[in-house]
């Protein structure tokens, strides 16, 4: 279906999925608080919008990086839990690792001028 | 990609809607709270959650879209819209399954006795392991004699196992029951070659010999039903079997069949007992006079046929000049040094009627195929056509924007759809066709079946044929939407007569090849067909109807000698008085019964190997063969008479050429102590061993000077009326005058002969069947075409007419179309038979591939079915009233 292609191509869309393997890597969470925390983690610096944020919730899932399970929120509702599944581990292993040597790949060259 | 999630969001649609729907409320109200927490008024707070979320329809939309599974709900969508099609139409669709079903039913039928018969593995471990031994090159075939078997037994080094058998057909009694069994005899290591393990006790083994232990026999699961009521105390059991008391020690599974693919053997006792269960014979110690076993081997794993017939080519030689000790011994026109013993795949077991029906049934098979293929092109051709009805809304559909490979995947559903429906039918109509061929095909065997049940080769054949149906049926769609301009047609109306000519001269090709091939078919048919009838025609020299034959088994008797020759005597004259029997007689062999006996012959200096038959006094008389000079035999030409013999015309013309036969002497070169024989009379020419020989000359000797212990002779009765009440009078006779012999097995000579054509008797019905079918769906394909292209042309012939055309002409002007397609296909067809039945050559008896009757015939049952099937549509046109059809448009 071309995933690579869309994860390695769309720096913008990669780069959110990244955003929420790692957002995952120590505790199930809702999609709420999945944008919480990348909002509060990246120091107010990056909002995810709605509108993007639960299709890619939704396509990792379909893709086998994340599961879900309903659960009772700390609020006492009911709502959708995600978890890394061992594949999305391993994919957030990779992805991290990417990501460092394309950031210092890029800052290098930012030096430069 | 997780398939199997998206499958479960296809069944659980509304489910993953709900949970949609619940997962962003509770990102709503999340947002709310936060705002809440923060100090928003509860309006502000409701516009501001509004404003970031956006509208919620068009997100569910967005995220169930990524759990949608494209491709299979406009799969799904199709076969819907193609099921609401075929129901639309519910004529056509009859149409369409029945000549699928018909097509795709006699398929499956050949092939799953195809199967039964040639590629289904023997069910026992490994069967690819097992392979048939045979002698090369030469008469025997697949038959040994003892010592060639033991010979190879012996060589241990080569192959697993050696093993061989024999079909026995067992008296078995018990107080009153009397039956007869088939069973096998067969070697020490056969039940370790096969290596299946019993159900109950043990399998025979080496140890097995006469004298060492009681006489052992392995049951069928089927006997033990049968004869025990499936006791489970059946080992240890006794059993009467050809008089010798055999002890049970095992009973083998269900499934267990031995190793003739055909044959249902219902018990198994060591080959070592033959001596015993075939008093008066004795085969087993008959050196290499007697070729009475079949034998296998079991090869080394891995071992491939061609590593079994080189090793068995380097040990055949010692092994053969070991058994056949006499160097100048000449079997047939084989001597022995140029014997060798080969072997062939055993993996299907060893059959003798896949012999006999191999050729048939692949021809059979080609005829079948042909059918399908006809029933696809006649469905290709009914599709165009009906197509043509449809142009308009396949046009609107790529108007409003569907895109061609969608409107392709539609109709190919369809197709598809079709296929599947008539496999479905055919699969279920074909086991009653195939018992009803496989019974036809065993019925000379008692105790034989072919086995047609479903099994993964036949899945996958008709996996396959459904799959070539659609491919034919479907491609006419793509053709269809792909032949261009189809807007061009919108804009022209439905009813334009320009419309859709490419698709016009497809379906006459379509047609055309329709013809043909039914006239192959037809052909085909014809020429076997015409066979059957002159074997019929052409006489064997004998009147067979109304003749009835009793087979007698007199080996387990007590009488022989001069007491036996007056028991048959006697039996033969309390038999002519039976009401309705004109005459009685015996004979050693019956004609056409696949046996024959010969023997060399010589007389006036000429020598020749020539068939014998022994019979009793009357059997010219019963058999209606003319005498043309000198006297029948006589009860009273006994041994202690001189020898007697009487010629038939091709032999007395052979020996004697200048005529008067009667009165001279001829002699058997039966080594030294040949005997000379008074030839006492000359009667006409009979057929003897073969239906499609011509009667060959022969001799006749008299039973009554046959110097044979106990001979079994086959009586032949000369009977008026039914012969019901006549067979049951026989076999009372027989139990009261001989009441330790079996009940005579009883057969009209009509019977026999059908039998000894059965498998030219089952091609020609299943060809001239295929035919009939071939016409049927040639008029089908011929009429609804023109019917539909006709109905099309209505408003050009209401114009036509309204101009001052004449009904008749308008008839003719619709006829027109389809005769040229008619007579295309004819000459075409000639040309293909012509060229097809060659490969028939061997099949056919006394009939040329160019009889000129068959072919004018099928040419004209062609153009009758061909007319009807045209006159229809034309005059339905010759009907239009020219004011309805021009307002029509």
């Amino acid at each position: 279906m071309g995933d690579m292609e869309e994860l390695s191509g769309d720096l913008i869309q990669g780069t959110l999925e990244i955003l929420i393997l790692k957002a995952l890597v120590r505790d199930a969470m809702h999609g709420y608080g999945v944008a919480e925390w990348i909002h509060q983690t990246s120091q107010q610096v990056l909002r995810v919008e709605e509108g993007a944020l639960y299709p890619a919730l939704h396509r990792l899932e379909l893709r086998g990086l994340l599961d879900s399970q309903w659960d009772t929120s700390e609020n006492n509702r009911r709502a959708k839990y995600y978890q890394l599944t061992a594949e999305g581990k391993k994919r957030l292993a990779a992805e991290s690792q990417r990501w460092a040597r394309l950031s210092s790949a890029l800052a290098f060259v930012m030096q430069m001028s | 990609m997780r398939i199997w999630l998206r499958v479960k969001a296809l069944f659980r649609r509304r489910r993953l809607k709900r949970e949609l729907q619940e997962e962003l409320a509770f990102h709503q109200a999340m947002m709310r709270e936060k705002l809440m927490r923060s100090g928003a008024e509860p309006t502000e707070v409701q516009i501001s959650v509004r404003r970031q979320f956006g509208n919620e329809d068009r997100w569910r939309e967005r995220l169930s879209e990524l759990w949608q599974f494209r491709w299979l709900e406009n799969l799904m969508r199709d076969v819907n819209f193609g099921a609401r099609q075929l129901r639309k139409s519910p004529g056509f669709t009859a149409v369409a399954l029945l000549t699928l079903m018909l097509g795709i039913g006699a398929n499956a039928a050949v092939f799953s006795l195809i199967n039964g018969l040639m590629l289904r593995p023997l069910p026992v471990p490994h069967a690819e392991e097992l392979a048939i031994l045979r002698v090369k090159p030469g008469k025997y075939g697949y038959a040994f004699c003892t010592p060639l078997f033991r010979g190879l037994e012996k060589r241990t080094d080569i192959f697993r196992n050696v093993f061989a058998f024999n079909w026995h057909i067992f008296q078995v009694r018990n107080g009153s029951r009397n039956e007869a069994h088939g069973g096998e005899l067969v070697s020490g290591q056969f039940f370790q070659a096969l290596g299946v393990a019993p159900q109950l006790g043990r399998y025979l083994t080496p140890e097995d010999k006469p004298g060492r232990t009681d006489l052992a026999v392995v049951i069928s699961d089927d006997f033990w039903k049968t004869w025990f009521n499936q006791a489970p105390d059946v080992i240890g059991r006794k059993l009467l079997m050809d008089n010798v008391w055999f002890t049970v020690v095992g009973v083998m599974p269900q499934s267990f069949i031995g190793v003739e693919t055909t044959a249902r053997p219902q018990m198994y006792v060591p080959l070592a007992t033959e001596p015993l269960v075939d008093v008066p014979f004795n085969f087993l110690d008959s050196g290499y006079r007697n070729w009475w076993l079949r034998a296998g081997v079991r090869m080394q794993p891995g071992m491939s046929i061609e590593q079994a017939n080189a090793a068995l080519r380097s040990i055949s030689s010692p092994i053969i000049k070991d058994a056949i000790p006499d160097p100048n011994r000449r079997f047939g026109d084989v001597t022995r040094d140029a014997m060798y013993i080969a072997a062939m795949t055993g993996t299907a077991g060893y059959s003798l009627l896949r012999e006999q029906f191999r050729s048939p049934l692949v021809v059979v098979m080609v005829l079948c195929g042909t059918v399908l293929l006809l029933a696809c092109l006649n469905l290709a051709s009914l599709l165009m056509a009906r197509a043509a009805a449809r142009e308009r809304e396949i046009a609107t559909r790529l108007a409003i924007g569907a895109t061609r490979r969608r409107v392709i995947q539609q109709l190919l559903v369809e197709s598809m759809l079709l296929a599947l429906l008539g496999t479905v039918a055919g699969f279920v109509a074909a086991p009653f066709v195939s018992h009803a061929l496989a019974a036809l095909m065993t019925n000379s065997q008692p105790q034989s079946a072919i086995n047609t049940s479903m099994d993964i080769r036949i899945l996958l054949f008709g996996a396959a044929v459904t799959f070539l149906c659609a491919l034919i049926i479907g491609f006419v769609p793509a053709v269809q939407v792909s032949s261009g301009s189809l807007q061009e047609q919108m804009k022209q109306g439905s009813q334009s007569v320009r419309a859709g000519r490419r698709h016009r001269v497809l379906t006459h090709v379509l047609l055309a090849s329709e013809v043909a091939l039914a006239l192959t078919l037809v052909v085909g048919a014809g020429l076997i067909g015409t066979s059957v009838l002159r074997v019929y025609q052409d006489g064997f020299g004998f009147d067979p109807h109304g003749v009835l034959i009793a087979d007698l088994n007199m080996d387990k008797q007590p009488l022989k000698g001069e007491p036996l020759r007056l028991f048959y005597r006697d039996f033969a004259g309390e038999l002519a008085h039976i009401r309705g029997v004109k005459s009685a007689s015996y004979t050693g062999i019956i004609p056409l019964s696949g046996n024959s006996g010969w023997d060399d012959w010589n007389a006036n200096g000429k020598k020749e190997t020539l068939y014998e038959s022994l019979i009793a006094p009357n059997y010219f008389e019963t058999m209606r063969i003319p005498l043309f000079s000198g006297r029948d035999f006589a009860w009273t030409d006994t041994a202690s008479t001189d020898p007697k013999a009487i010629l038939n015309q091709a032999a007395a013309k052979f020996f004697f050429p200048n005529g008067n036969a009667v009165g001279q002497i001829i002699r058997d070169s039966d080594g030294k102590d040949a005997k000379s024989y008074e030839v006492i009379a000359v009667v006409g020419n009979t057929k003897y061993d073969g239906l499609r020989d011509a009667p060959p000359p022969m001799v006749y000797r008299a039973i009554t000077q046959n110097r044979l212990d106990k001979p079994s002779y086959t009586a032949m009765l000369r009977v008026e009326g039914k012969p019901g009440p006549i067979v049951d009078a026989v076999r009372d006779l027989a139990s009261r005058l001989a009441p330790d012999i079996p009940a005579p097995i009883m057969l009209t000579m009509d019977r026999q002969i059908d039998e000894a054509i059965n498998s030219m008797r089952m091609m020609a019905m299943l060809s001239i069947f295929f035919a009939v079918c071939a016409l049927l769906v040639t008029g089908i394909g011929l009429y609804g075409t023109l019917a539909y292209s006709t109905s099309r042309r209505t408003s050009e012939i209401g114009i036509r007419m309204a101009l001052g055309a004449q009904r008749g002409q308008v008839a003719m002007l619709v006829f027109r179309e389809n005769a040229v397609v008619a007579l295309t296909g004819s000459v075409a067809g000639l040309v293909i038979a012509l060229l097809a039945s060659r490969a028939l050559v061997a099949l056919l008896y006394n009939t040329s591939t160019r009889d000129v009757p068959v072919l004018v015939v099928s040419a004209l049952l062609l153009a009758v079915t061909a007319s009807v099937a045209s006159l229809l549509p034309a005059l339905q046109a010759a009907r239009v009233e020219p004011m309805t059809a021009i307002r029509h448009e």
